[in-house]
C-alpha cells in the first residue's frame, strides 16, 4: 500500500514545526514521555486517515480533532495546523504529497490527485488499525471472548461480513412473515370456496362433482378434468356469468359469518393476552422498554449509517466503523428486549392472520350488501375491512403493537356493534326473495364457483410465490453462514499459527514450543495459550503481564498480515515496543526484520536504551531514527541528534546564551555516557536505583573504551593486522590526548556544564569544553554510518564495532 | 487481492448457484448487489427474492 518518505507537521497537537525523512525506511522515535512522540504519531495518523486515534473511543468524551488537534496556542487559529506528507504508493509506484489541514479533515490537498492515487488513500484512511498504541495492545488479549471477537472483527473489517449476514436474516425473516400471511390468505379463499360448493376437502373431484351437478341442469358438457385454466362456468353466457348473486351460497355466507361473529369476541385471545402480558412487562420495566425502543431506534439507524455521522443524533465519529460497533453493541446488550421483541412479533403475526381470516368473511358479505342496496351496511363492513387492514400492517411491528395496547386487552377486532343486527336483516332480505328457478341457481352457482375458484388459485399462486422467495432466502441465509463459518475458521487457524510463531520467535529461549488457540463461537472469540506444554488456558492464567503484551503486538501483527497480505507495508507502533520485555526485545527486532521486511513501522519508545537495542540490532539506524531529548510548550520537542547537538550548542554560544549551550551538552553527555556505558558494557560501581551521575559514568566510558582499544591493538598484533592495529591504537590515542578526557572527572562533575551556575563563564570559556567533548565522543562512533560502537556479544564481546560495520575491531587474539 | 467480504461473497454466490433453490436471475441480481452495495440492504434482498413472482398452481 504505502511507506513515508517524510513528514512536516506544524502546529498540531505539541508539535510546533517538524520535519522528519523516513526515506521509507523503518524508523524508531525516541524520548522521556511527554517529549512529543507521541504527537508526532497522531499527526501522521491525521496526515493519513483525517482521524486521531487518542482523540477518539472510550474514555475520550468531549475531545475532538478539530477542537483538539491544533497546538493548544493556535485553538484559535486553527487553520495554522496542519500536516504535510510525502508518501510512496508501493502498487503504484509513486510518490504523493498529501496537505491535510486540521480544519478540514476531510479533505486533503493531494498532489497528483489521479483516481488511481486517491482510491489508495481512501483504502488507507479506512483503516485506523495502522495504528496500535500501548493502550491497545491488550484489548486483543485481557478481554472477555465476545469482545474480542468484535475488536478482531473490527480490525479484520468483519462488520461488512456480519452486516450482510444480518440482512439476509432480516430478508429472510421478512419473507417468513410475508408466506405466513399469504398462507393465512389461502385458508381465507379455500374456505370461501369449500362453504360455496358445500364441499369438506378443496379435492378436483368434490369441486367437479359440485360444479357439473349444475352444468348438468344447464345441459351444459361435464368438466372431466380440473386443469389451470378450467373455467367452472364455461359455457355460460356472459349475460349469465354477470350475476354471480346465488341465494343459496349468499345465505350460507352470511351465516358463516354470523357464527364467526359469536367467536369474535374470543378470537385470538391466547396471542391478545401474551402480548398485553409482554406489554405489561415493558410498562413495568422503564429500562427494559427503553431498551427496547432503542434497539428498534438503533436497527433503524443503522440501516441509515452512511459515514461517520450517526443517523440518529448526529453526533460525529471517528469513523462509519465505529460507528457501526458503537450501535452494536447497543443492540447486543439489549437480549431480553431482543426476546421480548419477537415474542411480541411472533403472536402479533399469529393475530394478524385471524385478522386476515375475518376479512376473508366480511369479502362475499360486503359486497352482497352493495349488491343488494343496504348501503350503510356496506359502508360499515368497508370501513371495517379497512380497519382490520390497518391493524394487520401495526401488528408487524413492535411500535405498532406497543400502540395497541388498549384495544388487545378487549375486543381487538372492534366488530360493530350493529354486526348481528345488519347480518340478521340481510339474511331476511335474502330469504324473503323468491327461491331462484333451478337455471338461474345453477348459473349463478357456477358464476360464484368460478370467481371464488380464480380468488383462491390467486392465493394459491401468491402463496408459492412467497414460499419459493422464502426458500431462496432460507438457502441463501443457510449458504452464507456455511460459507463464512468456514472462511472464519481458515482464517482464524491461519491468525492463530503466525501468531504462535511470531511468539515463538521473540520467546524462542523460553517457550519454543509455544501454541495457540482461537475458538470462534457464533459472536465470541476465544483464546488460550500454551504455558510450558502443561496444556491450554486463557493468556492471563499463568503468563506474565509482559508476556501478555508480547502475545498482544503478535496477534496484532498476525491480525495485520490477514488483513493485508503483502500490502501490509506501513504500522505505526506507539509505545508498543515497551511492552516486550527487555529480554526478548533483541528477538522482536529479528521478528519485525525476518518476518516484515517490507513493512516500514514507525516505532515511538519512551526508553532510549530500547532506542539503542533497535539500532544495535540492525532493525533501524542512526539516520533513521531520532531522539527527543524534552520539550516545550513553546518549541514543541526538542530533537536530541548526533549532528545536529553541535550545532544546536553552536547556535546557543553564537548569542551568547551559555546556559543553554551548557544545558544541551550536559543533557547529551548524559544520555550518551548512559548509552555507551551499555553498547560497551562499562563498569561503573553498580547502583541499585540506576541513578547514575555523570561523573561516575563517563569516566567508567572512558577507561572501558581504552581498554577495548587495548584489546583490540593486542588482538590485531597477533593477528598480524596491521590495519586494525594502528586503527585501534589510534583510537586509544585520541581518546588518552583529548582534553576532554584529561579533565573529564573534573568538567564532569563541574557546575559550568551544569544547568545552573553557569555564571562565571563566559562564551570563549566554554567554546573549548564543546570543542573537546565533540572531539572525544567522535571516538565512540563511526564516521560512515553515525551510529555508536558497541561490543558483541555482550557479555564476553570478541569485536566492536559500528552498525555498518565500518568499525570492526576484533577482540580476540590468536591463539597460542 | 480480494478483501475477504469478496472472497466470502464470491464463495457464496458460487455455492448457491450450485443449489436449485435459487435461480439463475436472482444470483445475477445478488451478485449486482453484492458488488454494488457496501451495504446490504434487507429491503433490496427480499426484492431479489421474491422476483419473478413464481407459482406452480396448475
Amino acid at each position: 500500500m504505502i511507506k513515508l518518505e517524510s513528514a512536516h507537521i506544524e502546529e498540531v497537537r505539541g508539535i510546533r514545526k517538524l520535519d522528519l525523512v523516513f526515506n521509507k525506511e523503518k524508523f524508531a522515535i525516541s524520548g522521556p514521555n511527554g517529549s512529543g512522540k507521541s504527537g508526532v504519531i497522531d499527526a501522521i495518523e491525521f496526515g493519513l486517515t483525517g482521524h486521531i486515534g487518542r482523540l477518539a473511543g472510550k474514555g475520550t468524551k468531549g475531545l475532538s480533532v478539530s477542537e483538539h488537534g491544533p497546538h493548544v496556542d493556535k485553538t484559535k487559529f486553527p487553520d495554522a495546523a496542519f500536516v504535510t506528507l510525502r508518501v510512496f504508493l508501493t502498487e503504484l509506484g509513486k510518490s504523493v504529497t498529501i496537505t491535510r489541514k486540521l480544519t478540514s479533515p476531510n479533505k486533503p490537498k493531494i498532489e497528483p490527485a489521479d483516481d488511481d492515487v486517491k482510491a489508495v488513500l481512501a483504502e488507507i484512511a479506512a483503516h485506523p488499525e495502522i495504528t496500535l498504541s500501548r493502550r491497545e495492545i491488550l484489548r486483543f488479549i485481557l478481554v472477555e471472548p465476545t469482545t474480542r471477537s468484535e475488536e478482531i472483527q473490527t480490525i479484520l473489517k468483519l462488520d461488512e461480513i456480519g452486516q450482510a449476514r444480518s440482512a439476509l436474516n432480516t430478508a429472510q425473516n421478512r419473507l417468513q412473515a410475508a408466506h405466513k400471511t399469504a398462507t393465512a390468505q389461502v385458508d381465507s379463499a379455500r374456505s370461501a370456496i369449500q362453504l360455496h360448493l358445500q364441499i369438506a376437502t378443496l379435492k378436483a373431484e368434490h369441486v367437479l362433482e359440485a360444479a357439473n351437478k349444475r352444468r348438468k341442469v344447464l345441459d351444459l358438457l361435464a368438466i372431466a378434468e380440473l386443469t389451470a385454466d378450467t373455467k367452472l362456468d364455461a359455457g355460460l353466457s356472459s349475460t349469465a356469468k354477470a350475476s354471480d348473486f346465488n341465494k343459496e351460497s349468499a345465505l350460507r355466507d352470511l351465516k358463516a359469518l354470523a357464527e364467526a361473529a359469536k367467536g369474535f369476541p374470543d378470537l385470538a385471545r391466547t396471542e391478545a393476552t401474551a402480548v398485553i402480558a409482554d406489554l405489561a412487562r415493558l410498562e413495568a420495566d422503564p429500562a427494559l422498554l427503553r431498551a427496547l425502543q432503542r434497539r428498534s431506534f438503533v436497527e433503524n439507524g443503522l440501516d441509515f449509517v452512511d459515514g461517520p455521522e450517526c443517523p440518529l443524533c448526529d453526533t460525529p465519529w471517528k469513523n462509519e466503523q465505529h460507528l457501526r460497533e458503537h450501535l452494536k453493541t447497543k443492540l447486543a446488550k439489549s437480549e431480553e428486549a431482543k426476546q421480548l421483541q419477537q415474542s411480541l412479533l411472533s403472536n402479533g403475526l399469529a393475530i394478524a392472520e385471524k385478522a386476515i381470516r375475518v376479512a376473508g368473511l366480511l369479502a362475499p358479505v360486503q359486497k352482497l350488501a352493495g349488491a343488494r342496496g343496504e348501503s350503510a351496511f356496506a359502508q360499515v363492513l368497508t370501513a371495517w375491512k379497512g380497519e382490520l387492514e390497518a391493524l394487520k400492517k401495526k401488528l408487524a411491528n413492535v411500535d405498532g403493537i406497543t400502540g395497541l395496547t388498549d384495544r388487545l386487552k378487549g375486543d381487538w377486532l372492534e366488530m360493530p356493534k350493529a354486526l348481528p343486527e345488519n347480518l340478521k336483516s340481510l339474511t331476511a332480505t335474502l330469504e324473503a326473495l323468491p327461491d331462484q328457478t333451478a337455471t338461474l341457481d345453477a348459473q349463478t352457482f357456477l358464476a360464484t364457483a368460478q370467481v371464488r375458484l380464480v380468488d383462491y388459485r390467486e392465493a394459491m399462486r401468491k402463496n408459492e410465490a412467497a414460499k419459493i422467495a422464502l426458500n431462496g432466502a432460507r438457502v441463501a441465509y443457510d449458504t452464507y453462514c456455511a460459507v463464512l463459518e468456514d472462511e472464519l475458521n481458515a482464517l482464524y487457524e491461519e491468525v492463530q499459527q503466525d501468531f504462535s510463531t511470531y511468539y515463538r520467535a521473540i520467546n524462542e529461549e523460553d517457550e519454543s514450543t509455544f501454541t495457540a488457540k482461537l475458538t470462534p463461537t457464533e459472536g465470541s472469540l476465544g483464546l488460550e495459550v500454551n504455558f510450558y506444554e502443561r496444556g491450554l488456558f486463557p493468556p492471563a492464567a499463568y503468563h506474565s503481564e509482559g508476556h501478555q503484551d508480547g502475545m498482544g503486538v503478535c496477534l496484532y501483527l498476525a491480525l495485520m498480515k490477514r488483513l493485508f497480505g503483502k500490502r501490509f507495508t506501513f504500522a505505526l507502533l506507539d509505545d508498543v515496543v515497551m511492552s516486550v520485555d527487555a529480554g526478548h526485545r533483541y528477538q522482536f527486532c529479528k521478528l519485525l526484520k525476518t518476518h516484515f521486511p517490507d513493512t516500514q513501522f514507525i516505532i515511538t519508545t519512551h526508553d532510549r536504551l530500547w532506542a539503542e537495542q533497535m539500532k544495535s540490532a540492525g532493525l533501524v539506524s542512526a539516520k533513521t531514527s531520532i531522539a527527543f531529548h524534552s520539550w516545550t510548550i513553546d518549541t514543541g520537542p526538542l530533537v536530541e541528534s548526533n549532528l545536529e547537538i553541535w550545532d544546536e550548542i553552536g547556535a546557543a554560544l553564537a548569542k551568547g546564551k551559555v546556559e543553554a549551550a551548557a544545558g544541551a551538552l550536559r543533557h547529551h553527555l548524559e544520555y550518551v555516557s548512559r548509552h555507551l556505558a551499555d553498547q560497551i558494557g562499562a563498569t561503573p560501581q553498580f547502583r541499585a536505583d540506576g541513578n547514575y551521575e555523570l561523573g561516575e559514568l563517563l569516566p567508567s566510558v572512558l577507561k572501558r573504551m581504552k581498554e577495548l582499544c587495548g584489546k583490540a591493538a593486542d588482538a590485531a598484533q597477533s593477528w598480524g593486522n596491521d590495519t586494525d592495529k594502528e586503527a585501534a591504537g589510534t583510537r586509544k590515542a585520541v581518546l588518552s590526548s583529548s582534553n576532554a578526557a584529561m579533565n573529564v572527572e573534573q568538567w564532569a562533575v563541574n557546575k559550568a556544564v551544569h544547568y545552573n551556575e553557569w555564571a562565571n563563564f563566559g562564551k570563549r570559556d566554554f567554546e573549548p569544553v564543546v570543542a573537546a567533548f565533540k572531539e572525544l565522543l567522535g571516538c565512540f562512533s563511526c564516521e560512515r554510518c553515525e551510529a555508536w560502537l558497541h561490543v558483541t556479544p555482550r557479555g564476553t564481546p570478541e569485536s566492536l564495532r559500528c552498525a555498518c560495520n565500518a568499525v570492526n575491531l576484533n577482540l580476540k587474539p590468536k591463539p597460542k | 487481492m480480494p478483501t475477504l467480504q469478496q472472497q466470502i461473497a464470491e464463495k457464496f454466490l458460487r455455492k448457491l448457484s450450485e443449489s436449485e433453490d435459487v435461480d439463475d436471475a436472482k444470483i445475477t441480481q445478488l451478485r449486482i448487489l453484492f458488488a454494488d452495495s457496501k451495504k446490504l440492504k434487507a429491503d433490496d434482498l427480499v426484492k431479489v427474492f421474491v422476483q419473478p413472482a413464481g407459482g406452480d398452481l396448475k
